[in-house]
């Protein structure tokens, strides 16, 4: 999904949480968003996500306004995958996933194959159909986002969002899922605090104080001055042989 | 794979013609049991000489008791039941908060103090019947908590709709407070002790004014009750991993929020203003379903609002027999069985 933001600016009591961002996004594209915390990350996410309306500009998905879509239209194509959602409820991996479903459904319509076949589908991306019958309250960290992203890719949507999916995972969970995300075939929005990882998206948007400071590929825009400036740490950039960036942060500034 | 996921459900849809013979029998059981106990044939004939004209003999007496008192009682009972249990479900789901219920919001208190205001202050000069101050002192209690809230969560800014549910139940605390604190004002400079005494029954719930024409407005709420929240299971469903989830899976958060606790609000008013401030219903049958069906709302809105009509008909009933020759506020009864049940359910949950 083609995702245009003109001018967008969103406050809260007349404190500017964003100012003019503009920025594109193209079809199959793994974009990140990276900033330091408070920079308007989430902020941004939920307006893309049209959950949010924006104090000024437009967010266009295909060409259509994402405020405008009907609510049930939108949650068809475009899936949210937020920062911390959890539940005391007592349901299996299944049924969350199968929440997933619920824009297709109706008080008339029924549960039908094909919605049975999206989830059995969604639970084997992110590998989890053997964890189908477990409870939610007794998976790890790294279970549960799983289960987040397997709900969202049951709304078989065109765009996935995830505000910072990597929060709260150990190393390998944290890698995995990243690899995970990286092999959808889906455009996929992701807010990131992990820089390293944030190097392995096709294109990234940095963002400071509520303003889109500069969008590119890791390669071009991920150097020592950006660093310093925006998330104030000092750091060395190697690529290695593969082309990869990695980042060496030693102290803060 | 697919078969797996259907048949649970498929199972619980086959197990449904259960619900209304369950109740049935809830009903007639009710209706026999009481201070002079009715022999079931009695009720039985008496059912089908009202209902048809069937012509058994049955001693008139009897036929008045089961017929006039006993039998509208056991439905209202029924449906205060069911309806009190559906607002708990409505209101933990869309609140995510898994002490709501109907006083949380205010509600009862809010009944509590119209009743008081119209039988001891005299307020409407006798214009206005009790259970209609109820009704009024509900919606209006639920409006004081609605306004508060929405100042409250458009202070803290944001729109985050997890944000508006925290701020609903705050400022149904504070409403609770002022108007359980009105009621008593109230009771404490106008009325006797006697006044005092028997609205004091009230308050904890009281179901032996009931008569037929109670009937009619506690069916039409609580059987409309269910009906909305069957057509809404989805939405309530989609509300599991918060409001903001709800509103990523297309859900209209505010609307939906708004119509369901409305007619939560005044399924509660017309209840309460018919048979007093009954608690513990709407907390306990929801959390003891979601452990005997799950949290899917297809199962657990039917099973809440059964579990709770068959519960309240039992309390109603052990609250005439209990104490020999006097008849308990079923509140009462309410809260003594379904405290220790809920804590025994609460501690078996948290083993498993």
């Amino acid at each position: 999904m083609r995702i245009e933001v003109h001018a967008l600016s969103a406050k809260v009591h007349r404190v500017p949480l964003l100012q003019g961002i503009s920025l594109h996004i193209e079809r199959g594209e793994l974009f990140g968003l990276v900033g330091p915390n408070g920079s308007g990350k989430s902020t941004l996410m939920r307006c893309l996500a049209g959950l949010r309306r924006p104090s000024a500009g437009r967010v266009l998905a295909e060409g259509t306004e994402v405020r405008k879509m009907p609510a049930r239209d939108r949650a068809r194509r475009i899936a949210f995958v937020e920062q911390q959602a959890d539940t005391t409820d007592r349901l299996t991996v299944r049924e969350a996933v199968e929440l997933g479903r619920t824009p297709y459904l109706s008080p008339l319509r029924g549960w039908s194959e094909e919605d049975a076949a999206a989830v059995e589908a969604a639970l084997s991306a992110v590998e989890m159909t053997a964890f189908a019958e477990r409870l939610w309250h007794t998976l790890s960290g790294g279970e549960r986002q799983r289960v987040h992203i397997a709900r969202a890719l049951a709304q078989d949507p065109e765009l996935l969002m995830l505000d910072e999916p990597s929060n709260h995972l150990d190393i390998r969970h944290q890698l995995s899922l990243m690899a995970l995300i990286r092999d959808l075939p889906i455009t996929r929005v992701v807010a990131l605090h992990d820089l390293n990882q944030a190097a392995a998206c096709d294109r990234i948007g940095v963002m400071q104080g509520g303003r889109l400071v500069v969008v590119g590929t890791p390669a071009d825009i991920l150097d020592e001055a950006l660093l310093a400036e925006v998330f104030g740490v000092a750091a060395t950039r190697s690529v290695s042989e593969g082309g990869a960036t990695h980042l060496h942060f030693s102290h803060a500034l | 794979m697919t078969m797996v996921a259907a048949t649970p459900r498929l199972a619980a849809r086959r197990r449904l013609w259960f619900a209304p013979v369950l109740l049935g029998v809830a009903i007639l059981v009710g209706t026999a049991i009481g201070e002079t106990r009715l022999p079931l044939m009695t009720v039985l004939q008496t059912l089908a000489n009202k209902l048809w004209g069937a012509g058994y003999p049955v001693d008139r007496i009897d036929a008045g008791i089961i017929w006039s008192y006993r039998l509208p009682r056991a439905i209202v009972a029924a449906c205060c039941g069911a309806g009190l249990a559906l607002t708990g479900v409505v209101l933990q789901a869309l609140l995510r908060n898994p002490l709501a219920d109907p006083y949380l919001m205010g509600l009862s208190a809010g009944a509590s103090t119209g009743a008081v205001l119209v039988t001891i202050a005299g307020v409407g000069g006798g214009a206005v019947s009790m259970s209609f101050g109820a009704l009024g002192g509900a919606l209006l209690a639920f409006a004081c908590v609605i306004l508060l809230a929405h100042a409250v969560s458009g202070g803290a800014g944001g729109g985050r709709a997890n944000q508006a549910a925290a701020a609903i139940i705050l400022a149904g605390i504070a409403g609770s407070q002022l108007f359980n604190a009105l009621t008593a004002f109230t009771i404490a400079r106008s009325a006797n002790a006697e006044q005092a005494r028997g609205i004091m029954f009230w308050l904890m719930g009281n179901l032996s004014g009931i008569r037929w024409e109670d009937v009619g407005a506690c069916i039409f709420v609580s059987i409309g009750g269910v009906a909305l929240c069957l057509w809404h299971r989805r939405g309530l469903d989609a509300f599991t991993f918060g409001a903001d989830g709800a509103a990523a899976l297309g859900i209209n958060v505010q609307a939906l929020r708004g119509s369901l606790i409305t007619a939560t609000a005044i399924m509660v008013g017309v209840l309460v203003s018919k048979v007093g401030a009954i608690g513990f219903v709407g907390l306990v049958v929801p959390h003891a379903m979601r452990f005997l069906v799950g949290t899917r709302h297809d199962r657990l809105v039917p099973a809440s609002a059964l579990a709770g009509a068959v519960f309240l008909v039992a309390a109603d009933v052990i609250s005439r027999i209990i104490v020999p020759g006097q008849v308990l506020p079923i509140g009462v009864v309410t809260a003594l069985v379904g405290a220790p049940a809920f804590a025994l359910i609460l501690v078996r949950g948290a083993r498993r």
